[in-house]
């Protein structure tokens, strides 16, 4: 308690005067101690102390009225006040004070969307049909329901059990393919992609070129020719970004799937420096040893399929890239050169370019400069 | 004067209410005196019971047809100082002392609530509501429906809830699912300063009877800064305290304090991160957002200190039942009072749900696949 304020002195009696201080400021007083003197209209009362402790403070002089209800005195350090007339006991707790933060209903808005068909897609079935998936060996997250709201159905498991007995089990992609299969679907699904195929005549390479040094070369010829192709493009916002330094993506095939780990700064370094990050790129994809801030970053993409087979393709770009040259196996082809016909080597080239991004002029004029690069001796 | 030879000792909050009472305006004029000290922003360091003060004094100064009514609430500023000082600034008219009859405080307010006014009963304790129930539940709450919306009764009636507190009998039950199964009564229940100030401005805010339960354990348990600005909490919806991709807690009033330390010390000791919902509304429920929470978790204890059977507790975990089923790994489970009556004083610690039967429940849950 804090004050000691005029208690009720019965009778009816709402006022009192006080008529002597039996301590002053600065006394300790036990509990019980008389601390003062009041006369009501009926009798002198002599007032104790309801606590011990040091009195702060004292409230009114001998002669002064005071009311019922109203402090007397003071104590010092009391700390908390009168906390009401309760059964039982309220506990307080420290006197630190709570920095509380909290949320208004869900914190997640879009959570109440259910099943948007997201990667995350939860397993929709009872718990019935979770035992009998257990019991059949089928796993769920393979099976698309055909219930209300995707609900897995009973017919759903069974029949993927009859699947899996006659064709063997599917897989389920992790890591790389993973990746892959959701950047495609992507890249697929955001960039307007138009290829333009041709055939370049490298009859004029020395023996034992290296085509993929040639390709990286030829590319950052024709960036330099074209610089709107070596560039990123944001498609919500439909803004291009040219980039002045070009870092080649390559497209590696591995057991695991596509790796696409970067070369930098190809059209600054020299030869000698490019075979020797090429070469050591490759070693890394092949011990999966590569960091992953080695396959982020590139302006522009290479994917060299002809070391494997095929003529032409319709490469995939990955945004924020427009540009992706693909280039087929090498053949030997007749061609006509002035009246005659001689055997050349003929390199098959595929340029896919995002049209939201780049023209179609651009685009020819960069496939034309790599062409122009590629056939030079 | 003598007296005002007192007065000038005094310390100055003292003195003004000194001045006032011998000056004799205390109870006609104080409401304007008040509202002009009051309506301003101000930033209150409070617990509960002193954010519920701060409220009433709130809604008293801004809406002049609130009235206060209740036992021990004027004078003696309520049992446990919840209305405490009301009655000296905004007068006897506007902060009724009544007989120690809960029918008659019920009845009385609901009268004054279908004739205009906005009055706050308080009931001393919970368990001491049935007289009230006839008035609450056969005329408060269908009162709208009953008049065809001709008369509607926005009233609020205050009463402490709960255990914990070594009271004797009568003075410990959490019966809050009683009243929620009453439609047309909303039934609020806080668990910290800021809200209990927020959703009780709403409460009298509100057009249609509340039930406004007030955790008595954690009155004083824990000092936060709320600020006095006059805005409300929105009733009918779920506050959520803590996020957590592993499990959602439910629960409410006293028991949130137990739930919070059991989520903080889950995942400082086996890294489970709790989400901890505070449904503060149990009646209307707003299972929208339990629903959008155990989706994500899959996972789902309810904690209540009352009773076991028949309780919010039930009527959640059915609601999940009905539709979240497909989103759960786990049967839902409760951590909650037992169906005996509440114990007297020291016996009390073996029915309240405490924050080792959270987490021994919570570990189980987790274990399910």
């Amino acid at each position: 308690m804090r004050y000691f304020k005029l208690p009720d002195l019965g009778e009816g009696l709402q006022e009192a005067e006080i008529v002597e201080w039996h301590i002053k400021p600065g006394d300790t007083v036990k509990e019980d101690q008389i601390i003062l003197s009041v006369e009501t209209a009926k009798a002198i009362v002599d007032l104790p102390s309801p606590q011990s402790g040091k009195v702060l403070e004292l409230f009114g002089a001998p002669g002064d009225q005071v009311h019922v209800g109203e402090p007397l005195l003071e104590y010092a350090d009391a700390g908390e006040d009168d906390k009401g007339t309760v059964v039982g006991e309220v506990k307080s707790g420290s006197k630190e004070v709570e920095v509380e933060q909290f949320i208004i209903g869900s914190p997640d808005a879009s959570a109440g969307k259910k099943l948007d068909g997201g990667d995350d897609r939860r397993v929709m079935a009872t718990p019935l049909i979770k035992a009998l998936a257990r019991r059949l060996d089928v796993d769920l997250a393979q099976v698309a329901g055909s219930g209300r709201q995707g609900l897995i159905t009973a017919e759903d498991v069974e029949r993927a059990a009859k699947v899996s007995h006659d064709f063997g089990d599917a897989f389920t992609l992790k890591g790389v393919r993973r990746v892959m299969a959701k950047n495609m679907a992507l890249a697929h699904s955001q960039v307007v992609s138009v290829t333009i195929h041709d055939d370049v005549d490298i009859h004029a390479w020395e023996k034992g070129e290296d085509p993929t040094m040639r390709l990286v070369r030829a590319i950052a010829f024709a960036c330099k020719a074209e610089p709107n192709l070596n560039a990123w493009f944001d498609g919500k916002n439909l803004s291009l970004r040219p980039i002045a330094r070009v870092d080649l993506g390559i497209a590696v095939d591995t057991p695991d799937g596509l790796f696409v780990p970067v070369l930098r700064d190809i059209a600054e370094r020299t030869p000698a420096d490019l075979r020797k990050g090429l070469d050591n790129l490759r070693e890394a994809v092949k011990t999966r040893k590569i960091p992953p801030q080695e396959m982020t970053g590139a302006t522009i993409t290479l994917s060299n399929f002809g070391t494997i087979a095929g003529r032409y393709s319709n490469p995939v770009i990955m945004p924020p890239m427009v540009t992706i040259l693909g280039a087929g196996k090498i053949r030997s082809e007749a061609v006509a050169v002035g009246d005659k016909v001689e055997v050349h080597r003929m390199l098959p080239l595929s340029l896919s370019f995002d049209h939201r991004a780049c023209s179609g002029g651009e685009a020819a004029r960069f496939l034309g400069a790599v062409m122009t690069d590629m056939s030079k001796k | 004067m003598a007296t005002k030879n007192a007065a000038e000792k005094m310390p100055k909050e003292v003195t003004e209410q000194v001045s006032e009472r011998v000056s004799g305006k205390a109870s006609g004029k104080a409401p304007e005196k008040s509202s002009r000290k009051t309506s301003e922003k101000t930033t209150h360091t409070v617990t509960l019971v002193e954010a519920v003060n701060l409220a009433l004094r709130r809604a008293l100064t801004d809406h002049p047809e609130v009235v206060i009514l209740g036992e021990d609430v004027g004078t003696n500023g309520g049992v446990f100082r919840a209305t405490e000082g009301l009655k000296r600034d905004f007068g006897f008219k506007r902060v009724l002392d009544t007989p120690l009859a809960e029918s008659l405080i019920a009845g009385m307010a609901v009268g004054m609530a279908t004739q205009g006014m906005r009055p706050v009963a308080e009931i001393q304790f919970m368990g001491f509501i049935f007289a009230a129930v006839e008035h609450m539940v056969c005329h408060a709450a269908r009162m709208r429906n009953r008049t065809r919306g001709r008369l509607h009764c926005p009233l609020v009636i205050r009463a402490p809830f709960g255990g914990g507190i070594h009271a004797p009998e009568h003075h410990s039950e959490s019966t809050e699912a009683l009243f929620a199964h009453i439609p047309g009564l909303r039934v609020v229940i806080p668990s910290s300063p800021t809200r209990a100030y927020g959703l009780l401005l709403s409460a009298i805010q509100d057009p249609d009877p509340v039930l406004f339960l007030e955790p008595k354990r954690i009155y004083r348990m824990v000092r936060q800064e709320v600020e006095d600005d006059g805005q409300g909490l929105p009733l009918d919806v779920c506050f959520t305290l803590r996020q957590g991709e592993h499990i959602t807690l439910v629960s409410w009033g006293a028991m949130i304090h137990e739930t919070m330390l059991a989520a903080k010390q889950l995942a400082a000791e086996d890294g489970i991160e709790a989400e901890v919902i505070d449904v503060a509304s149990i009646s209307p429920l707003d299972m929208d957002t339990i629903i959008r929470s155990v989706e994500k978790t899959g996972r789902c204890v309810i904690i209540q200190e009352a009773a076991r059977s028949g309780g919010i507790g039930s009527e959640i975990s059915a609601r999940l039942g009905e539709d979240a089923l497909m989103y759960l790994q786990a049967p839902v489970q409760r951590v909650t009072g037992y169906d005996t009556p509440m114990p007297y004083s020291k016996n009390e610690g073996l029915y309240m749900p405490c924050v080792e039967d959270i987490i021994g429940t919570v570990k189980k849950v987790m274990e399910d696949v």
